[in-house]
């Protein structure tokens, strides 16, 4: 019973994804159609256009084996034997030095954007512009 | 028939061999034993010692490869179950995930020109702190290729969860957010299990910077090579 939920719930998403792909090709788009398909099941579920309960199981179980789906195309990298060589290490050494680049500029910029946001709130507080709770 | 016998025993293939790994990894739960590297590993010694070419196992790989667009669309769940949260934090998460996506395709784009590697490789990499379905579409639509895009997610992953507590320190991040958001846009779904052990506020800043930089890379990722010329 389990499987039959979490199948059909993979084929409405497979549905999501045909559109968003339809998108894509119609508008001639630089934006990938899944990411498309996602942004558009997003709006469906926060307009309540799709219930939740259609969709969970079957994106919670796609989620849970994710993993397992990138295994083919990681396979693919025995067809580049080069990448043991000097230009395998050139990518690794440049992908290392971008992420520590990027952790450290991003996780800097968000503590301070939080700080201002913090304040910004702080002050609306005390000069009771807005109620609105946080 | 025996073309759909062959299909078959590549896709049994990947999943037992997936199943084993994963079951390898819940017992000794090393980085260097995540079921993706060792999967991969054992999936090709068995491939190049068969004599089977990666096209042949492509003919089953396919079908598994196929749940890849369901599986991005299906990340719109979690971002919906979050989406008070998101709206909370919104100017934080969406300033943040910006400079993000923006530093890591800059400064990998750039030290790859400098370093001087090729032009598909340097496409390839570009969509590196995306999460690794995303990745995939974001180097084909650029005109890279797929399995060095992934090779450049699961090392930006393993890595930036590994080093990011030691950048924390040396940069005085202390904020669960500052963490949270560092973590998900720069190494997706390694650093929001990192991102897990610090607190839970963390890890819900993790999963949804994880998925909103995603989104955002596939806009800036064309952008910016337009930008940069590379």
């Amino acid at each position: 019973m389990k499987i039959i939920t979490i199948s059909l719930q993979i084929v409405i998403l497979y549905i999501f994804s045909f559109i968003g792909t339809a998108i894509h090709n119609f508008f001639h788009l630089a934006i990938p159609g899944s990411i498309i398909a996602l942004l558009l099941l997003f709006i469906c579920l926060c307009l309540k256009i799709v219930p939740v309960k259609f969709i969970e199981s079957g994106a919670a179980y796609l989620i849970s084996i994710l993993m397992l789906l990138f295994i083919p195309t990681t396979v693919g990298i025995m067809n580049y034997p080069s990448l043991l060589s000097i230009h395998g290490a050139l990518l690794v050494i440049t992908v290392l030095l971008s992420t520590i680049i990027s952790i450290a500029i991003s996780g800097t910029a968000s503590q301070f954007f939080e700080k201002k946001a913090q304040k910004r709130k702080d002050d609306k507080e005390c000069n009771k512009f807005s109620s609105h709770s946080a | 028939m025996q073309q759909v016998f062959f299909a078959f025993c590549m896709i049994l293939l990947t999943v037992v061999v997936y199943l084993a790994m994963s079951k390898l990894y819940k017992r000794y739960a090393y980085p260097f034993l995540l079921p993706i590297l060792t999967t991969t590993t054992v999936i090709i010694i068995i491939l190049v010692m068969l004599h089977i070419p990666y096209k042949n196992y492509m003919v089953g790989g396919q079908w598994v490869t196929s749940l890849l667009g369901p599986a991005v669309v299906a990340l719109a769940y979690p971002l919906y179950k979050q989406r008070r949260f998101l709206m909370n934090y919104l100017f934080t998460i969406v300033g943040g995930v910006l400079i993000a996506a923006i530093s890591g395709m800059v400064s990998v784009g750039l030290l790859a020109k400098l370093l001087g590697i090729n032009h598909t490789l340097i496409l390839s990499i570009i969509p590196k702190s995306l999460t690794t379905p995303v990745a995939i579409e974001v180097a084909e639509g650029l005109g890279g290729n797929a399995s060095m895009a992934i090779f450049g997610v699961m090392i930006a992953g393993i890595f930036g969860a590994i080093i990011a507590p030691t950048i924390f320190k040396f940069m005085k991040v202390h904020s669960p957010i500052g963490r949270g958001i560092a973590l998900g846009s720069n190494a997706h779904a390694m650093g929001t299990s990192k991102a897990a052990e610090y607190s839970e506020l963390t890890f819900s800043m993790s999963s949804v910077a994880m998925t909103l930089c995603a989104i955002i890379g596939t806009f800036l990722g064309p952008i910016i090579v337009w930008l940069f010329h590379f």
